[in-house]
């Protein structure tokens, strides 16, 4: 544990502008048209949490990511909202990496980093959403994991307080650092970047790691550390309902409708 | 093949069984072609969910009782399921997607150096290979994934995908593990346990829900709302926009990343219909939709139409329901 501040790593992920992709039916390959990325949405939110907390306790804030070099762009991003420092893990050997490869990298490097106090990720990405790289990480550090949280307090730098929404229940959870959290985007509203932290965010180096700037089992990452395979992809189509659109003024269209609910034994 | 066991991990919150499983059992039945269903029970001394979950007919129930099950962290769990399955090497693992679903089973995965499918939407066996459809990119693009040459294999469901059904008559093993080690996890405690009464449990089991969309947001089209489910006895859900809305949240939400539900009857009001709502409202049955754009996409997923002003249309329903 550090001594000055807290040591906050921020697991980010880039995903596809909109999730309107397209399959081409010959290839069966994405076609991605060659739009960019932006932050998965809940990212920021795990930012926004990692600077809060560095408001009240001091320390530094350090941006990670696995993905390929124009994934430096979301890095970028993550500076300008007044983040330290950014890595990106990029190697082909990382490539056709799924989530528990990922998760082993993405954990060999925050060891490597050494000291940090708390890991936090985005409560799923919106593009996969799997939300298993979270827990994945905390398993490989053998740490205490507090996922899907929506309110995070933190009374010394040592323990937090956090709550956990479930879907018909909350937890209220004390935990020790270091500790892994992922975060709702119910838990705070992500702040934007002011115009000195964009121009200072140009001024910071995002350091580049592959598999030879920290130490990997070669057999677990990339596609042979991948336990899953993608067997085929495909759009599924959806099939339009029958409608029936209801006419005349809203009091007609209601008589109608009462007919048809009566029918089906709805009133 | 006979001895190949399909987990099913059984989800309790404050001491009740959660529906998820009970459709998991059903679904794991029906797929099991010999394979024995398992489903894996942690609770407190003086619980006894087995008798419950009897009633769906698994082939066995393997329970271990310890009252720190109470409120276990998800890293206990992840402990005692991985020795489990070191002991018994089951052929799959199954969970739901929920909130613990999606936090256990990875943390597993990564115990276990295997393959785990989130969020699926359908299971079926291809032989011994557990074959699993999973949505990717907002349900735009479905993938089947499967998990070769690592076992056991392991896979999420999406709650409300697959039915649950009671099986009468047909005789289940209970088996009691008592001398599982029990690895404490000190640095984290779960405090307190405390129920959210109305929300998303409810908008995801309910018979009928009417859904509010950006459309709807006015006060008073949202107390003629209120006043309409009171009357037919149905729960409000919303669109993602409507979570800022003070009256919801986002255990309101309906859709991607809030609730899937499946009423038997659900009225969505000025929702204009993006493929985030509509994957929510797959399994709805009878849906009647009111949006001012005669284009709006919400209609292509309804049986019944109304290109109009929600307050109009609340206001003539509320004249003719008592």
């Amino acid at each position: 544990m550090s001594s000055m501040g807290l040591k906050i790593v921020v697991c980010i992920k880039q995903v596809p502008v909109s999730n309107n992709l397209k399959i081409d039916p010959i290839t069966k390959n994405l076609i991605r048209s060659g739009e960019s990325g932006i932050m998965n949405p809940f990212d920021k939110n795990a930012i926004e949490a990692a600077l809060r907390l560095k408001d009240k306790w001091g320390g530094e804030i350090t941006l990670l990511s696995m993905g390929p070099p124009d994934f430096e762009m979301t890095l970028r991003q993550g500076l300008a909202m007044g983040c330290d420092d950014a890595i990106l893990l990029s190697s082909r050997q990382f490539g056709g990496a799924d989530t528990l490869a990922t998760g082993y990298v993405l954990s060999q490097a925050i060891k490597e980093l050494g000291d940090v106090d708390l890991v936090l990720f985005g409560r799923q990405s919106v593009d996969a959403d799997t939300s298993q790289v979270g827990p994945i990480v905390s398993e490989f550090l053998d740490w205490p994991q507090i996922t899907f949280v929506s309110d995070l307090h933190s009374y010394s730098k040592q323990a937090m307080t956090a709550t956990r929404l479930l879907e018909n229940m909350q937890q209220k959870i004390e935990f020790q650092l270091p500790a892994v959290v992922t975060v709702r985007s119910e838990m705070n509203e992500p702040r934007y970047p002011t115009p000195r932290n964009i121009q200072q965010s140009y001024k910071k180096d995002i350091r580049i790691w592959d598999e030879k700037s920290f130490q990997v089992d070669p057999n677990r990452i990339g596609l042979k550390g991948s336990p899953t395979v993608v067997r085929s992809v495909w759009a599924p189509e959806k099939e339009a309902k029958a409608t029936k659109f209801l006419k005349g003024t809203a009091d007609e269209a209601i008589r109608e409708l009462l007919i048809q609910l009566r029918a089906n034994n709805l009133l | 093949m006979t001895n190949q066991e399909i987990w099913v991990y059984a989800e309790k919150h404050l001491g009740i069984i959660q529906p998820v499983t009970y459709q998991l059992i059903t679904k794991a039945n029906a797929i099991a072609n010999g394979k024995k269903v398992v489903v894996i029970l942690f609770e407190a001394t003086d619980n006894n969910l087995e008798d419950t979950i009897k009633e769906y007919g698994p082939d066995e129930i393997v329970v271990v009782k310890d009252d720190r099950l109470k409120d276990a962290a998800d890293s206990e769990i992840a402990f005692l399921m991985a020795e489990l399955a070191s002991r018994r090497q089951p052929n799959s693992i199954l969970f739901g997607a929920t909130v613990v679903g999606r936090s256990i089973a990875p943390r597993l995965q990564a115990k276990l150096n295997t393959g785990l499918t989130s969020d699926c939407l359908n299971l079926s066996f291809d032989g011994d290979l557990l074959v699993q459809t999973k949505p990717s990119y907002g349900d735009n693009i479905m993938c089947e994934i499967i998990c070769p040459d690592h076992r056991p294999q392991m896979a999420s469901v999406r709650p409300n995908t697959f039915e649950s059904i009671k099986v009468s008559n047909k005789s289940v093993m209970v088996t009691e593990v008592i001398d599982l080690p029990f690895k404490v996890a000190d640095r984290i405690k779960i405090m307190e346990e405390t129920p959210l009464l109305s929300k998303s449990d409810s908008i995801a089991s309910a018979d009928r829900v009417i859904a509010l969309g950006r459309g709807a947001v006015d006060d008073n089209v949202i107390a003629m709302a209120e006043e309409l489910a009171r009357k037919l006895g149905s729960k409000i859900g919303v669109t993602r926009p409507l979570t800022d809305h003070p009256k919801f949240s986002g255990d309101d939400q309906i859709g991607q990343s809030g609730n899937t539900i499946a009423p038997k009857l659900l009225i969505n009001l000025g929702i204009h219909g993006a493929v985030q709502y509509t994957t929510g409202i797959e399994n709805a049955e009878l849906v009647i939709s009111v949006d001012k754009d005669p284009e709006a996409p919400i209609f292509k997923h309804s049986d019944y139409s109304y290109v109009g002003d929600s307050a109009d249309f609340l206001k003539g329903f509320l004249k003719v329901v008592q």
